[in-house]
């Protein structure tokens, strides 16, 4: 496994790195050897372990099926762990769920709201069921409808409400107890850019003001590059990297190269030309994408071979890695661990 | 305890505002029993002069099958509101907070019985208003009341049970058409001695609803009579310690691990 390797690299110590007993208090959320078996005998998470701190924004990143999820549903309380254990603050999710419960706040993708309540009195009865009095209930419902920009709709049914006012809403009740830990899934899927950003400027605020630390899930790059300090990225179960978005891919060492053929109809040409002097090019929508340690003498190559073939094209890109081309090399199929390492 | 009581309390709250919201998911309930209670009294109430009625005017007679088939859809109501916080992923929420377990598949059936009660109270002032004489006094109008509210609670454990374990509106709905055997696989219409097929009669000895409607039509043309009742009773806890039994297992095998 080049790939893992190269991301859990040794000569890259955390800085101040302490005791067990010392870095367990600094910790919000460590979990052990979490695996999860369903009944039906499919293994959603294959042994995860995951250490957040205190104040950090972590971004759990992977595909579709990668056991995001599962992770999510096991660390808040819904499911139980087949294997391995996890505390939220020092309190063990399985034998102290209650305590649990109550430090962490939660905006899952799949929970809803009950439709036919008002945004506000499914604030106040939030608050409520975790022990405040009516009154305090009702001024915290104030609070988060102005910090969350609902004061317009708060007295409006949620069956009324849009998608992003959904999504606030959930966020809003979430804090209604200021939970010193917040779980988030997949907090943007389906938001307009508009409404993505609010909610990242959002949560930016939460972790400012209160010191809430973040666990949140995406599928979206972007999110995890600008908004979280550290992420790791789940595929099949495993946890395959973790680290800072600038240190994966600092750690990839690699650039990218992208060709774009004018006609899109003659992309398949292009890859075979390409793969000529690259093998390990592949195909990414309409277009060539290939891995290289050299990026600026390659694309010289490719430029002189392409147009010595004829081919017009429409977009050229030589970068250095996004955490996109990281995400895709570490979660293809086959591993993503023997490609480029050759140019 | 007292903050069980609270959380009780306020997911109940919650749940009868939302009913009330949505009235229409009620109502048609109430129209079939008042409905039964119409249609019945005024094609059958001849048979009363039967001497096996015993004197018993026929309104007094049919209004239980009125009140029972509306506890059945006061209880159904019960399934049907956790049923809708299952689909609306709202009850996921529920279960993230630090709330009893307990008071999160209570509120439902409690929501459920308030419903009930309501309802009954409103056809048997409807039947009073239809003429129905009450020897017995407010005594047995409460003794009536909690008898439907008993049988009630005791389908609300079936309804939530079910609710729990398909997690579809469309199946625990499907699920309380055991109304129909236990609603008519009994003495619904004219007294056991009347019923000439032997496997109806059988039928009707093991149907608990038969013992509550014995009690409720003892209630109703007699007042307070020991033996019915403590019958009845008996048949509502039998049926309860059943159905709420099922739902216990089921709400903690669902809730442990969903």
């Amino acid at each position: 496994m080049a790939t893992r390797a190269l991301l859990h690299s040794q000569d890259d110590p955390e800085p101040a790195r302490q005791s067990p007993e010392v870095l367990d208090s600094r910790l919000a959320l460590s979990a052990k050897g979490l695996r999860k078996r369903y009944g039906d005998g499919a293994e959603a998470l294959c042994g995860v372990d995951f250490a957040v701190r205190k104040g950090e924004i972590y971004g759990l990143l992977g595909p579709n099926g990668a056991g995001k999820s599962t992770a999510v549903q096991i660390l808040t309380t819904l499911l139980l762990p087949t294997d391995g254990s996890a505390q939220v603050f020092g309190r063990d999710i399985v034998r102290d769920q209650d305590a649990v419960r109550r430090s962490i706040g939660v905006a899952l993708q799949d929970t809803g709201v009950d439709p036919l309540l008002t945004g506000f009195e499914a604030l106040e009865l939030q608050s409520r069921l975790y022990g405040a009095t009516r009154r305090a209930a009702r001024e915290r419902a104030h609070e988060l409808s102005s910090m969350l920009q609902l004061e317009n709709f708060a007295h409006r049914r949620i069956a009324n409400y849009s998608g992003g006012m959904r999504r606030r809403l959930d966020l809003a009740l979430g804090l209604v107890h200021r939970p010193r830990l917040l779980f988030l899934d997949e907090p943007t899927t389906g938001l307009d850019p508009l409404s993505r950003n609010a909610l990242w400027d959002l949560v930016r605020a939460v972790r400012g003001e209160s010191g809430t630390t973040v666990f949140l899930t995406t599928q979206y790059l972007e999110e995890a590059d600008t908004l979280c300090d550290r992420i790791a990225i789940l595929r099949a179960g495993t946890v395959v990297a973790e680290d800072t978005p600038s240190r994966l891919k600092r750690r990839m060492r690699r650039d990218v190269i992208e060709l774009e053929p004018e006609d899109p109809g003659q992309v398949a040409a292009l890859l075979r030309l390409v793969r000529r002097i690259q093998p390990a090019a592949t195909l990414e929508r309409e277009a060539v994408r290939v891995h290289v340690s050299h990026g600026a003498t390659i694309a010289q190559e490719l430029l002189a071979a392409v147009a010595g073939a004829g081919i017009a094209l429409a977009g050229l890109r030589v970068a250095p890695p996004t955490l996109d081309d990281v995400f895709l090399e570490l979660t293809r199929e086959d591993g993503g661990t023997d490609t480029g390492e050759e140019a | 305890m007292l903050r069980f009581l609270e959380e009780l309390w306020l997911l109940t709250g919650r749940s009868l505002k939302v009913t009330l919201r949505e009235p229409w998911a009620v109502i048609p309930n109430i129209g079939i029993s008042l409905f039964f209670l119409f249609v019945y009294d005024a094609g059958l109430s001849g048979i009363a002069q039967l001497p096996a009625f015993g004197g018993v005017p026929y309104l007094a007679f049919i209004l239980p099958v009125a009140l029972v088939s509306g506890s059945v859809g006061g209880a159904g109501a019960a399934g049907q509101a956790l049923i809708r916080d299952l689909e609306s992923r709202y009850f996921t929420k529920l279960r993230l907070t630090p709330v009893s377990r307990t008071a999160l598949v209570m509120a439902p059936m409690l929501s459920g019985m308030i419903q009930l009660v309501a309802q009954t109270v409103l056809i048997l002032l409807v039947a009073l208003a239809l003429g129905l004489k009450l020897p017995g006094g407010l005594l047995a109008a409460v003794g009536v009341v909690v008898l439907a509210a008993g049988w009630g609670l005791g389908f609300a454990g079936y309804a939530v049970g079910t609710a729990l374990r398909s997690r579809s509106g469309r199946t625990a709905q499907a699920a309380t058409f055991i109304f129909f055997p236990l609603l008519f696989l009994s003495d619904t219409f004219v007294p056991l001695t009347l019923i000439k097929a032997g496997w109806m009669r059988v039928a009707a000895h093991v149907n608990p609803t038969t013992y509550v409607f014995d009690a409720m039509r003892s209630l109703l043309a007699h007042g307070l009579v020991a033996a019915p009742l403590l019958r009845g009773l008996a048949a509502i806890v039998a049926l309860a310690v059943v159905t709420l039994g099922f739902a216990v297992y089921t709400a903690q095998r669902t809730l442990r691990d969903a």
